[in-house]
């Protein structure tokens, strides 16, 4: 029991040492970064991206990568602004439209991946891309007159309900709601175990193909999601809207602990692991770093995190507190 | 061991057997619910109709009233143009080139706006990435460019499309994009010139890059032009001519605009792709004719992107919150995430702004805050310069002598006395362009 609490705390304990140690950095180093005027952007952005980072992060957890994002964030944002129209009348209608496509999107995914048992990494690809072509057309067709989305949407967005962003609040929410669901519903519990071991969880009767289509269909609506938020944010949609939401989600979850050869993986430390790397960019600009060292000083971020991501040091303190394992030099050891 | 092998091998069975009636069950709602989502997404996306009128008008802007500009003429061209076509496209009819045949080379392109063309011919063209004009011309011209999906590129794809109708010698149009592939972009010059096609117009979207295939074109007797100072090296000998301002004028002209209306305080530049030199140019005659008491705080390339423009602007604000002014290339980005930013920040939308473009959408997001410490000044995003360079290939094949570059005069307008914000034009649109209204209005319905 206490192994395997030990090892659940090392998987995603480093991410939030790992911010706490960013946070103290940027006091020093960039405290503009820190006063509310940084926080009034980073904590909407940081919500989009980990909303994103969810969706990416069930799909994770069967072992899946899913690189439509970018696809369906662009489409559901141009949806936004084109069905919206510029009024608040026909926002509901168009955040639906944008919902719509993001599970449609997720559902074909999961249905190639989880059914068909197509590769996961080409097959989201190759889906994306004929999303982002979709979205292409639509945006010059409809959203080009009118780019902005409506009002009622942008307004919402910059409002602040005590003091902090509503955005942040909506994605809080989420994110709670998928960490409870996932922690204490017999359908969350369900979902993590044919993660965690698929063979077992078909040989205990639980449909394992069926729950891959859910994570695939869940994640597109949760890319979806996060373009109405985005689109919130960003007031009006251009043609690259979205784009920088390929890798960054996966990111997210890869620092956060999760492995990407499928298992447990936690959406508060998802959270989390969006917000730090939201800030990190953030402090880059702020601290005047010239383009080439803001990219430099980003990429060996990322190295550095997955290199101390929960994935690994979980993996390394389980050799080590697995009672009963041979050592390697003990007389027990074999090769 | 035999006999628990058999059951164990029925209960596989029955399970298979179980899993599959609901994966059965499982498909059919799944089914159910895409074909209403399909459903709902048709619905909420329906999008204009797309009833077309067959009819024909002048290829470019000729307004009511003014003056001929101009006299002369050669090489299949008149060397006139209607000065309200000069003042639509130029601000001015006194902003032509000085170089005198850049001059006349300017004039012919824009006086071909009072030609008829047929419009559905043009639209046509314009969806379909090229067309047979219909007159049976020998030449084939091309517009090949690195990028071509937003607003501005596809703008300029019509008023290249709309100067060609102009010349019965044309057979046929072409267009590629790479979008953003260099490999694509040089692979699609390569073709070009392989296809032996008479002309070139560029937006070289990757500068000194494409200097090899520039070469190979010119040596094959192929006229290369690009507009819009996407600048490559060596005009006049890699390839024909550059169309474009001078961008070292642009950055003193909004430093004449920061001394003059800022005074002393912090602002900031924004550029495009990291080192490109419409950026460069500009910024560094600019910080050079800035008084000493003006400080640029930040100098950030954003790669054209609004979402990245957003982010740019909230890390400056929560520097440097009293920016007291910005100058950048685009104008809409600034439209879109520079005011996200500002909203987002709490901070007022004010501060003096210089653009490169004229987008109507910052216009109208100018004319609707109504705010007098909103100071903006723009020059053109000049969709018709691709007008120019298609010219100066044509009188290049009929044997005149092109100037290496063809050079636009600046002068910056003010928003508060000459808004961008045009009525019937979409935001993303340069109200500058040459295009017809009535055609613009059928490309984005």
């Amino acid at each position: 029991m206490f192994v395997a609490t030990a090892l659940v705390a090392a998987r995603f304990l480093p991410v939030w040492l790992a911010t706490g140690a960013l946070v103290v950095i940027a006091a020093f180093a960039a405290p503009a970064a820190l006063q509310s005027t940084s926080w009034s952007y980073v904590l909407p952005l940081a919500t989009v991206l980990a909303i994103a980072a969810l969706g990416q992060m069930l799909v994770v957890m069967h072992a899946g990568i899913d690189l439509s994002t970018p696809g369906v964030i662009a489409f559901g944002g141009n949806l936004v602004a084109g069905v919206g129209a510029g009024s608040d009348h026909k926002l509901p209608v168009a955040i639906l439209a944008c919902l719509g496509v993001g599970m449609l999107v997720g559902l074909v995914n999961g249905v190639l991946v989880g059914l068909l048992r197509l590769n996961p990494l080409l097959v989201t690809l190759a889906v994306g891309q004929i999303v982002l072509a979709w979205s292409s057309k639509y945006s010059r067709d409809v959203v080009t007159n009118q780019p902005n989305v409506p009002s009622g949407l942008s307004s919402w967005a910059t409002s602040k309900p005590l003091g902090i962003s509503s955005v942040f609040w909506t994605g809080a929410a989420l994110t709670l709601a998928v960490a409870l669901i996932l922690r204490y519903t017999t359908a969350g519990r369900r979902f993590q175990a044919v993660g965690a071991n698929p063979r077992a969880a078909w040989m205990a009767g639980l449909h394992v193909r069926t729950h891959v289509v859910l994570a695939y269909t869940a994640a597109g609506t949760l890319y979806a999601v996060a373009a109405v938020l985005l689109a919130g944010v960003s007031i009006g949609i251009d043609p690259a809207f979205g784009s920088s939401y390929l890798l960054a989600p996966i990111a997210a979850v890869v620092i956060a602990g999760a492995s990407l050869s499928g298992g447990l993986a936690s959406a508060t430390s998802t959270w989390i692991a969006a917000l730090a790397l939201t800030l990190l960019t953030q402090m880059l600009v702020i601290m005047g770093l010239s383009t080439a060292m803001q990219y430099i000083v980003f990429g060996a971020a990322i190295i550095a995190g997955m290199v101390v991501s929960g994935d690994r040091v979980a993996a390394v303190l389980g050799r080590g507190l697995r009672p009963g394992r041979p050592h390697r030099g003990s007389p027990d050891a074999v090769g | 061991m035999n006999l628990t092998m058999v059951e164990e091998r029925s209960i596989t069975q029955q399970r298979k057997e179980e899993q599959m009636r609901r994966n059965r069950r499982f498909l059919t709602v799944m089914t159910v619910v895409s074909a209403a989502a399909i459903g709902l997404i048709a619905a909420a996306s329906g999008t204009a109709s797309s009833k077309h009128s067959t009819v024909s008008g002048p290829s470019g802007f000729v307004g009511k009233g003014g003056t001929t500009i101009g006299s002369g003429g050669g090489f299949g061209e008149s060397y006139t143009a209607p000065s309200t076509t000069l003042d639509h496209t130029l601000f001015h009819a006194r902003l032509l080139p000085t170089n005198k045949t850049a001059r006349n080379i300017t004039l012919a392109a824009l006086g071909r706006s009072t030609k008829t063309v047929n419009y559905t011919l043009a639209l046509k063209c314009w969806k379909n990435n090229g067309c047979s004009t219909g007159t049976g011309g020998k030449l084939t011209v091309a517009y090949v460019e690195g990028f071509g999906e937003n607003t501005f590129r596809q703008m300029s794809k019509m008023e290249f499309i709309l100067q060609a109708l102009t010349y019965p010698k044309i057979g046929k149009i072409i267009y590629r994009s790479a979008h953003s592939d260099l490999n694509q972009a040089i692979a699609d010059f390569k073709s070009m010139i392989a296809q032996h096609v008479s002309a070139i117009v560029t937006y070289p979207d990757f500068g000194d890059a494409m200097i090899p295939v520039f070469q190979q074109a010119t040596k094959a007797g192929i006229p290369v032009s690009t507009y819009a100072w996407g600048y490559v090296s060596g005009p006049g000998q890699n390839y024909t001519t550059v169309v474009g301002e001078d961008t070292c004028k642009l950055g003193k002209t909004f430093a004449y605009v920061m001394n003059t209306q800022v005074k002393s305080g912090n602002i900031a530049f924004l550029g495009g792709f990291p080192g490109n030199p419409l950026s460069l140019g500009w910024q560094k005659c600019e910080q050079a004719a800035l008084k000493s008491s003006i400080k640029v705080v930040a100098n950030e390339p954003t790669n054209w992107d609004p979402s990245k423009v957003q982010g740019i602007v909230s890390g400056i604000l929560a520097k440097t919150p009293n920016l007291a002014g910005v100058s950048y290339e685009d104008a809409l980005f600034m439209s879109q995430g520079g005011y996200a930013a500002y909203k987002a920040a709490g901070i007022p939308y004010q501060g003096v702004f210089t653009y490169r473009t004229d987008e109507s959408g910052m216009g109208c997001l100018a004319d609707k805050l109504k705010d007098p410490k909103l100071k903006v000044f723009y020059y053109t995003a000049g969709n018709s310069q691709i007008r120019e360079a298609l010219t100066a290939d044509m009188m290049k094949l009929a044997g005149a002598k092109i100037p290496p570059t063809i050079v636009l005069p600046i002068q910056l307008q003010n928003q508060s006395r000459r808004s961008m914000c045009t009525k019937g034009y979409p935001d993303t649109a340069s109200p500058t362009s040459l295009i017809p209204l009535s055609l613009l209005h059928q490309m984005y319905p």
